[in-house]
């Protein structure tokens, strides 16, 4: 008689064991590659800070800030601009985009630059106006729009079109036939990105531009919680009620009426620009064309390698760290676990971290416990975690179990993971490209990342060495997608990913 | 009398770009002919008529299923939309946002024959089955060609309006070929039957000559016994 050996450690062919072996393998890695982060706390007395902290949030104080309205005015007008304009450049292209590899390319490289790295190149010229926030959301999102809008245009029916008579204009079929079928997709998904510009405008007060982000900043640098504590509810309560304000109608009104608060406009020198671009940018050996200086240059740039080192590992820190935190906190907001105040308290945390941007997180973090990687790896785990944790709450929500009386664990372990995790992975893995472009970022709160050495060459004003270094981020960025596109799993049909962001790479 | 040719196949081959539906298919479409297409689903009947379609040109209006239609858009532009062709482009772009007077007009008193009165200005989306089917024939009809060639444009429509609707076609076109399953509308509308079955044209016959039971041979359920049943 020969019985069948048990299998031993997660072996097998089934599906969901290759995808725990690739995690364990992501998660190994980053456990080996952990030594060579530096996640020391340096602050004093963490836990104090993030009490004094707290109770800034509990007792906010509104009326600190000066000229508030106008900051929520200019955060509004900046946002809704900026991707007014980024449709406006990103339609046309997304009509093109399949025909061209020239473009795609283009695009997939104006959409590698973060909009922050954007708003730190374009102020070198235009200086701390409208002119650098609004073109610093619209030229990431036009490529953002092309992609999204060709995918989302490729899925067009064809039967009203081959419904049509013969000798229909391009034009006319295309208004007919093709675009009203895809209205409501191509509108949704407008919307979204508003949303999100709504954040990355906050956050062009990091740089300097006046928007509540700016306030925001200087009150938490400068230890007035309170005021901080404001503010972030304020911020809060703008990306909630966006439904509310966000109509259809409303929003031409919106836009025209900023447009009187968005100036002074900055005069723009054409030669000077002309220099920015031709020169200023661009390696002196390489204008002359000397090939052995260039070699030189590059050596030059302090601390180069360690920097993308740092950017990929927090990176892969990053990614590591949110799978952990979808795993753990999705049980949270699900209806399968605990009971309807927990649920609703789960949902609300994880709402609010969603709704942080990272960079924000991070420099929360950052105050209290010094400068490392540790808050920015926090950061982004829980950010992109209880984002993730949030999909598939509601994918889970959809499944009727099996077996009602299973305690909690063996519902989670048999019933529901299972069933849940190749969409997790694919949604992780779609986040892999944000994570890692929000990684090069988190350098500019002083992380040994990209971004630190990008914004300290735009403070000394070598515009070469910072010029090269966002082209290396990109080329980063594009890589990384690439290879998260490889290993993304493919087998699930229906994703939670799929559904809620019909291009989750393209995800804020 | 010579009566005019509008096609003919000659031993052809019709389908799509790697698989063959009708093979070696012959037959004639005369002017003044109206010829219901029987079959069972999948036999080939859409293949056929997209055949057809392709030949006619402008002479052909083309009446397909409801899923032709824009569902976001009114019941105006839908039916507006056969005649897009007719228009400049800026013409059609305008019409979109402030329908044209004399489109309306017309499109309003086809609507009205049609039992579509009050529904102009409605989305396609918002309709129910038998609408949009009557949106798609007034399509086809505002198309104004000389031939009509339907898939199956009354089929969830119910007996009595479906025959009004035949008369209403064919008093417009004098030629046309129309998919149909309701055999008792082919032997009483229609002057020739054209019945497809394993991806052969099998009949091809005046319908005052044939009977009900003769149409049943086209269609594997209605025998049990003698017939074959139908590959997969």
């Amino acid at each position: 008689m020969s019985a069948e050996r048990a299998p031993g450690l997660l072996a097998g062919d089934s599906l969901n064991l290759r995808l725990a072996r690739r995690s364990l393998g992501l998660i190994v890695l980053c456990l080996v590659l952990l030594p060579f982060a530096d996640l020391a706390i340096t602050t004093h007395d963490p836990w104090a800070e993030l009490g004094r902290m707290l109770s800034g949030l509990v007792h906010p104080d509104i009326l600190a800030t000066e000229s508030l309205p106008h900051a929520i005015a200019l955060t509004i007008g900046f946002a809704l601009w900026g991707t007014l304009l980024g449709v406006v450049l990103g339609f046309p292209l997304a009509l093109l985009f399949s025909r061209s590899r020239l473009l795609r390319g283009g695009c997939a490289f104006v959409r590698a630059i973060h909009e922050l790295f954007w708003a730190l190149l374009l102020l070198q010229v235009f200086g701390l106006s409208a002119v650098t926030a609004i073109a610093a959301l619209t030229i990431p999102y036009a490529g953002i729009f092309a992609k999204v809008y060709a995918e989302i245009l490729e899925l067009t029916p064809r039967a009203p079109v081959d419904a049509l008579p013969e000798g229909v204009s391009r034009l006319s079929r295309f208004v007919y036939a093709e675009l009203p079928m895809v209205w409501s997709r191509l509108s949704g998904y407008t919307r979204y990105r508003f949303e999100c510009a709504m954040r990355s405008s906050v956050l062009l007060g990091f740089v300097g531009l006046p928007t509540l982000g700016f306030h925001l900043e200087s009150a938490f640098r400068e230890g007035r919680y309170s005021e901080a504590g404001a503010l972030l509810w304020m911020f809060y309560l703008m990306i909630a009620s966006l439904h509310l304000w966000g109509h259809r109608r409303l929003l031409p009104w919106i836009a025209l009426g900023s447009l009187f608060l968005l100036g002074p406009w900055p005069d723009i020198d054409g030669a000077l620009l002309w220099r920015f671009v031709s020169v200023d940018l661009w390696p002196k050996p390489l204008l002359e064309g000397n090939w052995n200086e260039l070699w030189q240059w590059f050596g030059d740039i302090p601390d180069l390698l360690p920097a993308i080192g740092n950017t990929l590992l927090l990176g892969l820190m990053g990614t590591v760290g949110s799978l952990v935190v979808a795993l753990l906190l999705w049980p949270l907001a699900s209806r399968h676990f605990g009971n309807r105040p927990t649920r609703t308290a789960g949902k609300g945390v994880l709402i609010l971290m969603r709704s942080t941007p990272e960079l924000m997180l991070a420099f929360i973090f950052l105050l209290m416990l010094g400068p490392s990687m540790l808050p920015a790896w926090l950061a982004l785990s829980l950010h992109n975690g209880a984002l993730i944790a949030f999909l598939v709450a509601r994918h889970a929500d959809a499944i009727v179990p099996g077996n009602h009386a299973l305690p909690a664990s063996a519902r989670y372990a048999y019933e529901l993971l299972p069933r849940l995790y190749g969409g997790l992975l694919a949604l992780l893995f779609y986040r892999a490209e944000t994570i890692i472009r929000e990684t090069a970022l988190l350098g500019m709160l002083g992380i040994a990342t990209l971004g630190f050495h990008i914004d300290s060459s735009f403070a000394y004003m070598m515009f070469d060495q910072a010029f090269v270094l966002l082209l290396i981020t990109a080329a980063l960025n594009i890589g990384v997608d690439a290879l998260a596109r490889r290993y993304r799993p493919r087998e699930i049909a229906n994703t939670p990913g799929h559904r809620d962001h019909p291009t989750g790479e393209a995800a804020c | 009398m010579s009566v005019e040719e509008l096609v003919r196949f000659d031993g052809e081959a019709l389908g799509h770009a790697r698989h063959t539906v009708l093979a070696d298919l012959t037959l004639r479409l005369r002017a003044g002919q109206r010829v219901a297409l029987l079959g069972p689903s999948g036999v080939g009947k859409s293949t056929l008529l997209a055949g057809l379609r392709q030949r006619l040109g402008h002479r052909a209006a083309w009446c397909p299923q409801e899923h032709g239609l824009v569902p976001p858009l009114s019941v105006y532009h839908n039916v507006y939309m056969g005649r897009l062709e007719r228009h400049s482009a800026f013409a059609n772009l305008m019409n979109l946002i402030r329908p044209r007077r004399d489109a309306w007009h017309d499109i309003q008193a086809l609507c009205a024959e049609l039992g579509l009165e009050r529904l102009l200005k409605r989305p396609v989306a918002q309709l129910s089955g038998g609408q949009r089917q009557r949106v798609a024939i007034a399509r086809a009809l505002y198309q104004a060609r000389e031939v009509f060639l339907g898939d199956e444009p009354v089929a969830s429509i119910d007996p009595h309006q479906a025959r009004r609707l035949l008369q209403m076609v064919q008093h417009r076109h004098a030629t046309c070929v129309i998919a149909l399953h309701q055999r008792e509308l082919a032997l009483t509308h229609f002057d020739r039957v054209w019945g497809l079955r394993d991806g052969q044209l099998i009949l091809d016959a005046p319908a005052r000559e044939l009977t009900l039971e003769d149409l049943d041979t086209l269609y594997p359920d209605a025998h049990s016994s003698d017939v074959p049943p139908e590959p997969a």
